[in-house]
C-alpha cells in the first residue's frame, strides 16, 4: 500500500466524519427549534400558520446550519489539507508526507507511521461525532416523552388540529366545548372541498352542507340547541361531536356542556338560479311565411354548476278567444359547468305553422341544486309572428306632401324670379317677345291666386270665387278685400254686420287675411304682367309673397300659460300660523319602525356590555347579527367585523365597525345648514 | 312709504321681463323662512319708466331678449342708482355670448358705469349665509346657455365704501329659483338662500 494510498484513507475517513457531523448538527438545530416550539404550543397554542411557518424555518436553519458547517470544513477534500493534518498528528514526518503528495515521490516518506494514521483519523472522527449523535438522541427522547399531539401539530399543521393539542394537566371540570373545531361538508353537488375551521364562531356554509362540530371528551350531556331543535352530541374515542344540516335561514347555534355555552353563528349562502342570457334572436319578428331555420343561442352561468339546459318554445294559434297551443323543447344539452353556451336551430316547416300563428321562444337552464333546487333560470322571451295575408305592410311611410301654403310660396317666388330676369332682359327683347314671356308669367300668377282663393273660399266654408269665368273687367275684380272678409265671416255665421278690422278680429279672419291680400296684391301682378310691364308688377308681387308667409307664420301658435299668482303667507313660513301649541307638548315622532327601535336598544346594551364583559358581548354581536342577517346585511357585517376585532383584542377596529353598525342602524346624520319646518322633509 | 320689504321686479319695454314668475314669491317665503325682515306676501312689478321705482331698495331684472332701456327708463335707472338703490340683473340665458347678457351689460355701462368682476370675498356673500362665492346652479351646465360654472358675478361699485349698485349674475337664478315655494320642500338643500344674502346686503349694506 502506497503513502498515498494511505493518505488517501484518512480522507475518506474525515470526509465520512464530516458528512455525519453535518447532518446531524443540522437535524440538531431543526429538532431544537421545533422542540422549542412544541413546547411553546404546550403552553399556549400556536395557530395553523405559524406552525406552518415554524416548520419551514426549522428546515431551513437545519439545511443553513449544515450548509455552514460544511462550508467551513470543506478543505478536508484537498489531499495537501489531509497530509498536513496527518503531519500535525505525526511531526516526526517533518513535512515529508506533505513534500511527498505535492510531489507524488512518497519515497522520501517514513513508512513506519503510516499504519497508525487511519486508525488516529477513525478516533478523530469518532469524537467529532459523538456530541451531535448523543444530542440527537436525547432530542428524540424528549420527543417519544411529549405528548403526541405536539409532535403532530408540530409535524404537520393543518386546520382542525386543535382538538389533538395537548394540555397541560388535566381539569375534569373544565369546558368540553373548548377546543371546539367544524368541518363544513358541502353538498356533493357543488363539487366544492369541505373545509375546517378550528373555534368556529361565525359559519358560512352553502344551504344543504353539513357542518360537524368536533370537541374533547365524551359526548354525553353536549347538547347544541338550534331554535327549538336540540341535537346531543355523539362520542367516538374519546372525541364528540355533532352534525347538523345548514337550512335556508341563518340561526344562532348554542352548544352546550353543564354551565358552558358557546354560540355559533350559521350563515347560509343560497344557490343562485343559473342566469340566462338569449343571444340568438336578437329581437322579436315577423316572417312572412313560415319557413326556414331560425338560428337560437344563448349563454348560461351558474355558481356551482349547470345540470340542463334548452330552448322552449310555445306555438300560439288562433285568433280572437279562440287560442291553441303547442310547446316543445330543443337543443337541450347538459354542460356540468359554471358556464356554457347553448346553441340550436328551429326549422319553422316542422311546427307547422299558419298565418297568425306566433312562435314564444326562451332559454330555460337548471343547476344541479338537489337540495333546494333545482335552481331554474330563464333568459328573456322572444317571439316570431307569421304574417296574416291580409295584413298590411306597415313599415311603408309616404312623405307628406307640403301645406298649400308652402307650394304657393315657393310659386311665387319663382315667379317674381322669372319677373325679375324678365325685366333685366327687357331692352335686348322685342316687343312681341316681351309681350309672350310676361303673360305667360301673368297665366301662371293667375293660376296661383285661383289656387290661393280656393284654399281661402274652402277654408272659409264659403263658395269659390268663380273668376274663372271673369274677365279682368268683371265686377268681382272689383271684390275689396273688406267684401270678401265679410263674405268669409258671413260663411262662418259669425255675424253678418260689417267686420271691424281695427281691432279684436277673429282667427278665422286673422289667418286668411293676409291671404286675401295676397290674393288681391297677384290680381294686381297679373293686370301688370299682361300689359308686359314685368317691373311694375314686381311690387304686387313681393307684397304678395310677404302676405303668403304672414299667412303661414299666423298659423304657428305659440301657447304660453299664465302662471299662478303666488300669495306667500308669511306666518305660516315662520311658524307662526294656527298652531298654539298650548294643550299638549309637541314630541317628534321617532324616526324608526318598532323593530329597528328593539335593534337599536339590543345594539346598545351590547355596547355598555362590552365594557365589562368582552367575551358575552361577543356572544350578543353574533346573535344580533343572525337576527339581522337576513333584512340588513350590511349591518351584520358591521356587527361581525366588531366581533372578531373584539376577539382579537383591536380595541380600535372594534370601535370603528361599532360606530358603522351604530351608523347604518340609525341611518346616516343628515348634515342640515337650513332651518326646517314641522312635517316637511328638508 | 311701506315699512316693510317688498319684492320689486323691473319691467321694461324691450324684452321678456316676466320670464320667473314665480321666482318673487319663492324669494319672499326665503326672506319670511330665514329672516325677522317684515316681508310683503306678494311682490309687485313696477316698470323702470314709472317713477315708484324709486321706492324699492332692491329692484330685480331678468329676461333672454335684447335689453335696450328708453330715455325715461335710463333716467329713472340712473336716478335708483345714485339714491343707493340696488339692482340685480340676472341673465336668463346663462351665456355670456347671449344678447341678453351682451346688450344688458352695454346698457349698465352706459347708464351708470362698465361691470367688474365681484371678488367671491365680498360682503354679500357673508351678509347672512356664508358662501365661498356665487352659488352654483343646476342650470349653468344644462346645456342651453355658454355651459361654463361662472366662477364671479359682476358688479358696478360705488366709489365709496364698495358697496354694489349694479350686480349681474350669469348664474340663471331666474331659473334656477323660479319655482313654487311649497316645492321647496322637496329640495335637500334650500338653493334659494342666496337671496337672502342679496335682500340682506341691499337693506343693511
Amino acid at each position: 500500500m502506497s503513502i498515498l494510498a494511505y493518505v488517501r484513507s484518512v480522507r475518506t475517513v474525515l470526509v465520512i466524519a464530516l458528512a455525519v457531523r453535518v447532518v446531524a448538527v443540522g437535524t440538531l438545530a431543526s429538532l431544537t427549534m421545533l422542540l422549542g416550539a412544541g413546547l411553546v404550543d404546550l403552553v399556549t397554542p400556536l395557530g395553523v400558520v405559524t406552525r406552518a411557518a415554524l416548520l419551514v424555518i426549522a428546515a431551513v436553519a437545519g439545511v443553513a446550519t449544515s450548509a455552514s458547517l460544511a462550508w467551513r470544513d470543506r478543505r478536508v477534500l484537498s489531499l495537501e489539507r489531509v497530509a498536513l493534518w496527518i503531519e500535525e498528528r505525526f511531526p516526526s514526518l517533518e513535512f515529508t508526507l506533505a513534500t511527498a503528495v505535492e510531489t507524488g515521490d512518497d519515497r522520501v516518506v517514513d513508512q513506519r507511521s503510516a499504519e497508525h494514521w487511519t486508525t488516529t483519523a477513525l478516533r478523530r472522527a469518532a469524537r467529532v461525532v459523538r456530541a451531535p449523535l448523543a444530542s440527537i438522541v436525547v432530542a428524540g427522547i424528549i420527543v417519544l416523552t411529549l405528548p403526541g399531539g405536539v409532535v403532530a401539530r408540530m409535524r404537520a399543521p393543518h386546520r382542525g388540529d386543535s382538538i389533538d393539542r395537548a394540555t397541560l394537566g388535566s381539569r375534569t371540570n373544565a369546558s368540553r366545548l373548548t377546543p371546539l373545531v367544524a368541518r363544513i361538508v358541502p353538498p356533493a353537488y357543488t363539487g366544492e372541498q369541505s373545509t375546517t375551521m378550528d373555534e368556529p364562531r361565525d359559519v358560512r356554509a352553502i344551504v344543504g352542507s353539513t357542518i360537524t362540530f368536533r370537541g374533547r371528551g365524551k359526548g354525553n350531556g353536549i347538547v347544541a340547541r338550534r331554535g327549538n331543535d336540540s341535537i346531543p352530541a355523539a362520542s367516538d374515542n374519546d372525541r364528540w361531536s355533532i352534525a347538523l344540516r345548514v337550512d335556508a335561514r341563518p340561526a344562532a347555534l348554542r352548544i352546550v356542556d353543564r354551565g358552558f355555552e358557546r354560540i355559533v353563528a350559521i350563515e347560509p349562502v343560497a344557490d343562485a338560479a343559473p342566469v340566462v342570457t338569449l343571444v340568438m334572436p336578437s329581437h322579436d319578428s315577423v316572417l312572412r311565411a313560415p319557413t326556414g331555420r331560425i338560428a337560437l343561442a344563448a349563454d348560461v352561468r351558474d355558481d356551482f354548476g349547470i345540470a340542463s339546459a334548452a330552448f322552449e318554445y310555445i306555438v300560439s294559434s288562433g285568433e280572437g278567444e279562440t287560442f291553441t297551443f303547442r310547446s316543445g323543447a330543443l337543443g337541450a344539452t347538459r354542460p356540468n359547468n359554471t358556464r356554457a353556451s347553448v346553441s340550436a336551430a328551429l326549422a319553422l316547416e316542422s311546427l307547422d305553422l299558419k298565418p297568425g300563428d306566433v312562435v314564444h321562444l326562451r332559454a330555460v337552464a337548471r343547476d344541479a341544486n338537489d337540495v333546494s333546487g333545482p335552481g331554474v333560470g330563464t333568459s328573456e322571451t322572444r317571439t316570431i309572428r307569421i304574417a296574416r295575408h291580409d295584413e298590411y305592410d306597415s313599415v311603408a311611410v309616404e312623405a307628406a306632401a307640403p301645406s298649400d301654403e308652402e307650394k304657393s310660396v315657393i310659386s311665387e317666388r319663382m315667379l317674381i324670379m322669372l319677373a325679375e330676369a324678365l325685366e333685366k332682359v327687357r331692352p335686348r327683347l322685342k316687343r312681341d317677345s316681351l309681350v309672350g314671356v310676361s303673360r305667360g308669367i301673368a297665366a301662371d300668377q293667375k293660376r296661383l291666386r285661383r289656387t290661393v282663393g280656393e284654399i281661402v273660399f274652402t277654408r272659409l266654408g264659403g263658395e269659390s270665387p268663380g273668376e274663372e269665368h271673369s274677365d279682368e273687367d268683371s265686377p268681382s275684380r272689383g271684390k275689396t278685400m273688406q267684401d270678401m272678409l265679410a263674405r268669409a265671416d258671413s260663411a262662418t255665421n259669425r255675424s253678418t254686420d260689417p267686420i271691424d278690422f281695427s281691432g279684436g278680429e277673429s282667427p278665422v279672419v286673422a289667418v286668411n287675411q293676409p291671404l286675401l291680400e295676397a290674393y288681391n296684391a297677384m290680381w294686381d301682378a297679373s293686370t301688370e304682367l299682361e300689359v308686359a310691364e314685368p317691373g311694375r308688377a314686381l311690387p304686387h308681387m313681393r307684397r304678395a309673397l310677404a302676405a303668403i308667409q304672414r299667412a303661414r307664420a299666423a298659423e304657428r301658435l305659440y301657447l304660453r300659460g299664465r302662471p299662478p299668482e303666488v300669495v306667500v303667507d308669511v306666518n305660516r313660513a315662520r311658524l307662526q300660523g294656527k298652531d298654539k301649541g298650548t294643550s299638549s307638548v309637541r314630541q317628534a315622532s321617532s324616526a324608526s319602525d318598532a323593530a329597528t327601535r328593539r335593534r337599536i336598544e339590543r345594539f346598545a346594551n351590547i355596547v355598555e356590555l362590552a365594557t365589562r364583559n368582552a367575551s358575552a358581548a361577543i356572544d350578543s354581536l353574533l346573535l344580533l347579527r343572525i337576527d339581522a342577517l337576513a333584512d340588513a346585511p350590511a349591518f351584520a357585517t358591521a356587527l361581525s367585523d366588531a366581533a372578531n376585532a373584539m376577539r382579537r383584542g383591536r380595541s380600535s377596529a372594534a370601535t370603528e365597525a361599532l360606530a358603522r353598525a351604530r351608523r347604518l342602524l340609525a341611518g346616516a346624520p343628515v348634515a342640515r345648514d337650513s332651518l326646517t319646518r314641522w312635517g316637511i322633509v328638508p | 312709504m311701506t315699512s316693510e320689504f317688498v319684492f320689486a321686479t323691473a319691467q321694461y319695454d324691450s324684452g321678456d321681463w316676466d320670464s320667473a314668475p314665480l321666482l318673487p314669491a319663492n324669494i319672499i317665503d326665503t326672506i319670511a323662512r330665514y329672516t325677522e325682515i317684515p316681508v310683503a306676501p306678494t311682490g309687485v312689478v313696477v316698470a323702470l319708466s314709472d317713477d315708484r321705482m324709486l321706492r324699492y331698495p332692491l329692484l330685480y331684472l331678468t329676461g333672454h331678449l335684447p335689453v335696450r332701456f328708453s330715455d325715461a327708463e335710463r333716467r329713472n335707472v340712473k336716478r335708483f342708482v345714485e339714491r343707493g338703490g340696488m339692482l340685480f340683473v340676472d341673465d336668463h340665458n346663462h351665456d355670456i355670448d347671449g344678447v341678453f347678457h351682451k346688450t344688458a351689460t352695454e346698457e349698465i355701462a352706459r347708464t351708470i358705469a362698465p361691470l367688474s368682476e365681484l371678488p367671491n370675498e365680498h360682503p354679500l356673500f357673508s351678509a347672512f349665509f356664508k358662501f365661498d362665492g356665487p352659488p352654483a346652479t343646476s342650470h349653468e351646465l344644462n346645456g342651453w346657455g355658454d355651459n361654463l360654472v361662472h366662477k364671479h358675478l359682476l358688479a358696478v361699485r360705488r366709489a365709496a365704501g364698495n358697496r354694489i349698485a349694479v350686480l349681474f349674475s350669469n348664474k340663471d337664478y331666474s331659473s334656477e329659483w323660479n319655482y313654487h315655494p311649497e316645492s321647496k320642500r322637496f329640495l335637500t338643500v334650500d338653493n334659494t338662500r342666496f337671496a337672502v344674502n342679496l335682500v340682506v346686503y341691499a337693506l343693511t349694506a
